[in-house]
């Protein structure tokens, strides 16, 4: 009960978060002369309107949501990990030469490309995590210098020595999974595949992790105040590299089942121009950090977004749509969220760096 | 064509300008403890105030003027944000980033009426200045002149800066809020009134950066037109160490390596590791430098 009440609470302000950012949408909207009732009208038949439609966000949602909770226990345990897009991008291309290269059946193919996504992921966001601990390098700041150097060396291994180099090979990519090392889709003919199954389970996972488990305790006390916590005598590097590399390998995961639910190969940018990382970040902030919620906000973002292409599609309205509702929304409800952060953070007095 | 020649420094200096401003302005704000990630919106707004100053007013200067106004206005919000309501500061910036593409679309549509790029070959883009006697020396004359007003204005503005810091009253003032908030406010400095006031000169920078890509190098307006450059003057400022002459020769790296992978491209080499050079460098000169480092570092944190 008192989790329901919990859950609940956290997320009436994102509701009125969304209706004063709708509110804004109607604003441009109106500005580019367009009929503010047809625009949300075909934003929702674009989100909603049919099950494709609504089977498709779901699949947008997939790596939002599980990009979302590997920051949220990251945050949740006091710790800023914007390197998520790298962990992402770098467990992709892992998952997807495992299961191309490793001559196995396509079974085995599916559980090593997971497992060495999950894996890579999970190291390369550790590191940071170690450089923070070990030589006190700020952690907000390694992450996001490791995103640009995991995007950049991903792009040459796909360039170069294992670009698929047969028919029109205008694109940097991988070949393409066999068959039977496919992700198999939900629903057939549409695009939500297994992927969406292994973040709804990810997310009641986090879930029972933080609220059932010593670790879960752990990381609870260390975000609320890591002075008391250490007193108490947590770990507070171990807590945090735990925290890295899981929130890492959950990054590593949303990039691998794209690859081998969606793409069925590793495409140059197919993962960065979409933006997963930045929308996962902000769908964890809208959900308080709040395992549950995110399973609420990752759709609800991807919704604006497949519900933009929709509009995108039939009226004048540009794409764009969703990136003006969306700001709107973390302007409107960062401002309190911050500040209940803050509050922690500010008791808490300036012993780790990175952990802003 | 060769790899390397005269005309690649002539390139890196002009490439190289509007990551300069805005790497300038996000030191500003560093040095007053404020992590300022929306740079990449703020210069996309420059960017797109400025054709649209232009468009309508005919006047480079005023073009930049308006540039550097609604730039303003952008960081206006990101200092409210965070300084009164206490938002965290990173996630307003990415709030900023996403504003400023969504509203720049719209406005173009709204404007200009047209998609994705706005082009009017009528348009006059800024002139390029030939420095008398310099632009006559062989080799260096054709490096150092013929740049855009703005290219000579980010270098002024590195050294005015570091003048700023170094050498004035507020500029004192400045650093020692990024120091330790709490000493310096309870020294009677209105820590407030300077934040915003760094936040306010970042946002002017990041417009003129903005003018600079849109007039400068081309003469036109495409959405996220930026592409990144916002974050790679990030990450030209913690490599320069937020000090505006290691800015300087940190963004002129960028700028380099910026030019090298195009003219890479024309050898068909792949150009990810010379793209992804300055970021190792940075991270290196953190394990080294890491003492000074004005960013993350624990007082920041500790006044607001």
């Amino acid at each position: 009960m008192a989790a329901i009440k919990e859950l609940s609470k956290s997320l009436v302000q994102p509701f009125l978060a969304v209706v004063i950012g709708l509110l804004t949408g109607a604003l441009v909207i109106a500005a580019v002369g367009e009929s503010i009732l047809g625009t949300y009208q075909e934003m929702w038949k674009g989100a909603f309107g049919s099950f494709y439609f609504f089977t498709s966000t779901l699949a947008r949602a997939t790596p939002i949501m599980l990009i979302a909770l590997g920051l949220s226990l990251a945050f949740r345990a006091g710790v800023f990990n914007l390197g998520a897009e790298g962990q992402m991008v770098l467990g992709a291309v892992s998952a997807a030469l495992v299961a191309i290269y490793l001559p196995a059946p396509g079974m085995i193919k599916i559980v090593a490309g997971i497992f060495a996504g999950m894996a890579v992921g999970g190291f390369w966001a550790l590191l940071p995590g170690f450089m923070e601990a070990r030589f006190r390098i700020p952690l907000l700041i390694s992450t996001l210098l490791f995103n640009y150097i995991a995007v950049l060396f991903a792009s040459y291994l796909v360039t170069e020595p294992f670009r698929d180099r047969s028919g029109s090979a205008a694109l940097a990519q991988t070949v393409m999974l066999e068959k039977s090392a496919w992700l198999p889709k939900l629903f057939a003919g549409m695009s939500v595949h297994a992927g969406f199954l292994f973040a709804i389970v990810a997310a009641l996972l986090l879930f029972w992790v933080l609220r059932f488990t010593p670790f879960g305790y752990e990381v609870k006390m260390l975000g609320q105040n890591s002075l008391f916590a250490q007193y108490g005598g947590i770990n507070r590097i171990r807590v945090m590299l735990t925290g890295m590399f899981a929130s890492g390998g959950l990054a590593g995961l949303a990039g691998t089942v794209e690859v081998m639910g969606a793409h069925y190969r590793f495409v140059d940018g197919a993962l960065t121009v979409p933006g997963f990382a930045w929308t996962g970040l902000m769908a964890a902030l809208l959900a308080n950090s709040h395992p549950l919620g995110i399973i609420v906000t990752s759709i609800l973002l991807a919704a604006f977004q497949t519900g933009a292409m929709g509009v995108e599609r039939n009226t004048d309205v540009p794409l764009e749509l969703a990136s003006v509702i969306q700001a709107v929304l973390i302007l409107f409800i960062s401002a309190k969220f911050s500040y209940d952060w803050w509050k922690k953070r500010k008791a808490k007095g300036g012993e780790s760096h990175g952990a802003l | 064509m060769e790899l390397f020649d005269w005309s690649l420094l002539s390139s890196t200096i002009r490439m190289v300008t509007p990551i300069l401003l805005a790497a300038l302005g996000g030191a500003l704000c560093a040095r007053v403890g404020i992590f300022n990630v929306g740079l990449e919106g703020l210069v996309l707004v420059g960017a797109f105030s400025a054709i649209v100053g232009n468009h309508f007013t005919g006047n480079l200067f005023l073009a930049v003027l308006i540039a550097a106004l609604v730039s303003i206005v952008f960081s206006l919000l990101f200092a409210y944000m965070t300084i009164r309501l206490r938002a965290n500061e990173i996630v307003i910036g990415v709030a900023i980033n996403f504003l400023a593409l969504g509203l720049t679309t719209f406005a173009l549509r709204a404007i200009f009426g047209v998609k994705g790029a706005f082009y009017d070959k009528d348009m006059a883009g800024l002139p390029t200045v030939e420095i008398p006697f310099i632009h006559d020396i062989p080799v260096i004359g054709g490096i150092i002149s013929g740049h855009s007003p703005l290219v000579y204005f980010a270098f002024l503005v590195a050294i005015l800066l570091y003048v700023f810091f170094y050498r004035t009253v507020t500029g004192f003032r400045v650093l020692a809020v990024g120091l330790n908030p709490v000493a310096a406010r309870s020294l009677g400095l209105k820590v407030t009134g300077l934040q915003v006031l760094a936040i306010v000169m970042s946002g002017a920078l990041c417009g003129i950066a903005g003018a600079q890509l849109s007039l400068g190098q081309v003469t036109m307006f495409t959405e996220g037109m930026t592409a990144g450059r916002g974050f790679i003057a990030l990450v030209a400022m913690m490599m320069g160490q937020s000090h505006p002459l290691g800015i300087l020769a940190s963004s002129l790296l960028f700028g380099l390596m910026d030019a090298l992978s195009i003219r890479l491209q024309g050898f068909s080499l792949p150009t990810q590791f010379t793209a992804m050079l300055p970021y190792v460098l940075t991270i290196a000169a953190m394990f080294f430098l890491k003492n000074k480092s004005q960013i993350g570092s624990d007082n920041q944190q500790s006044t607001r």
